[in-house]
């Protein structure tokens, strides 16, 4: 069966990897394959050991890992290549292919126009932020924890105060 | 008039740009916007102050700022609007909007889906 890790670098940022979470659903949603997961480098969290589990948990024995990045720099080139050998080296039943970055696409100037005809006023420039805080992990690492930004730090503020 | 503001993180390997130049280019091509300039954050030139002195001076009276991001962060939730707000004070004037960031759009599916096909 087919499966789809889409692989990104991940961030010590709450909420910074829901964006690929929605992505993800969308593509399940409209039946792009039949298993499809999200699997991070660092920090966020499945990390890419965790989706091959769990493609292969769900009967995947093809699995295309499609970069969520724009240029396939490093990560891609370098860190990318490696966590597949040790995952081939475990699952060597199951077969890795490696997609392209996104790179230069026609629809990603569809997308630019598409994301400009929904621009905002100033006041709501920052609104993404608040957004994110909503997947609050509470987490040191945040650069939000300890600060108003951060929920669980003014939760415990609110019940000191 | 309404100009589209690319704004780029930039990068230390400016080959990075070219793709991302090709698919402004093809923003222009489609005519909806009469100006197109492209502003880096860091390391590339033009910075994303100058690309605003470009469109005002092309005849911008709307900027329209579209975040070329992947992901949401310090950048894109921070950096960009503080650049915006010192453009906006610069020129009071000028209508100074912002988007959501690039890989908010539901399109990118269809990019990432094209690439799985490339790759099979």
């Amino acid at each position: 069966m087919d499966a789809i890790i889409l692989f990104s670098h991940g961030s010590v940022l709450c909420g910074a990897g829901q964006n690929l979470f929605e992505l993800a659903m969308r593509m399940r949603e409209r039946g792009d394959a039949p298993i499809i997961e999200v699997g991070f480098l660092n920090y966020s969290e499945p990390d890419f050991d965790t989706a091959v589990a769990r493609c292969i948990a769900q009967g995947a024995d093809h699995i295309t890992i499609a970069p969520y990045f724009l240029v396939a720099g490093k990560f891609v080139t370098v860190d990318l290549p490696k966590r597949i050998e040790a995952a081939r080296h475990h699952h060597p039943s199951v077969q890795f292919v490696v997609a392209e970055a996104m790179r230069f696409h026609p629809r990603l100037a569809d997308a630019l126009l598409s994301v400009a005809a929904h621009s905002r006023e100033p006041g709501s420039w920052r609104d993404t932020d608040a957004q994110a805080a909503q997947f609050c992990r509470d987490i040191p690492q945040c650069p939000r924890y300890g600060t108003d930004a951060c929920p669980a730090t003014r939760a415990r503020h609110e019940v000191a105060a | 008039m309404k100009a589209m503001l690319v704004m780029v993180h930039g990068s230390p390997r400016p080959a990075s740009n070219i793709d991302m130049f090709a698919v402004v280019d093809e923003v222009r091509n489609q005519g909806t916007f009469p100006i197109v300039e492209v502003g880096f954050m860091e390391c590339n030139d033009p910075s994303i102050p100058v690309a605003i002195d470009r469109c005002v001076a092309a005849g911008a009276t709307e900027i329209i700022a579209v975040p070329y991001f992947l992901h949401t962060g310090k950048h894109v939730t921070d950096d960009l609007p503080n650049l915006l707000e010192q453009g906006q004070s610069r020129y009071p004037a000028v209508r100074f909007l912002m988007s959501d960031y690039l890989g908010h759009d539901p399109i990118i599916a269809d990019v990432l889906m094209d690439r799985v096909k490339e790759a099979a």
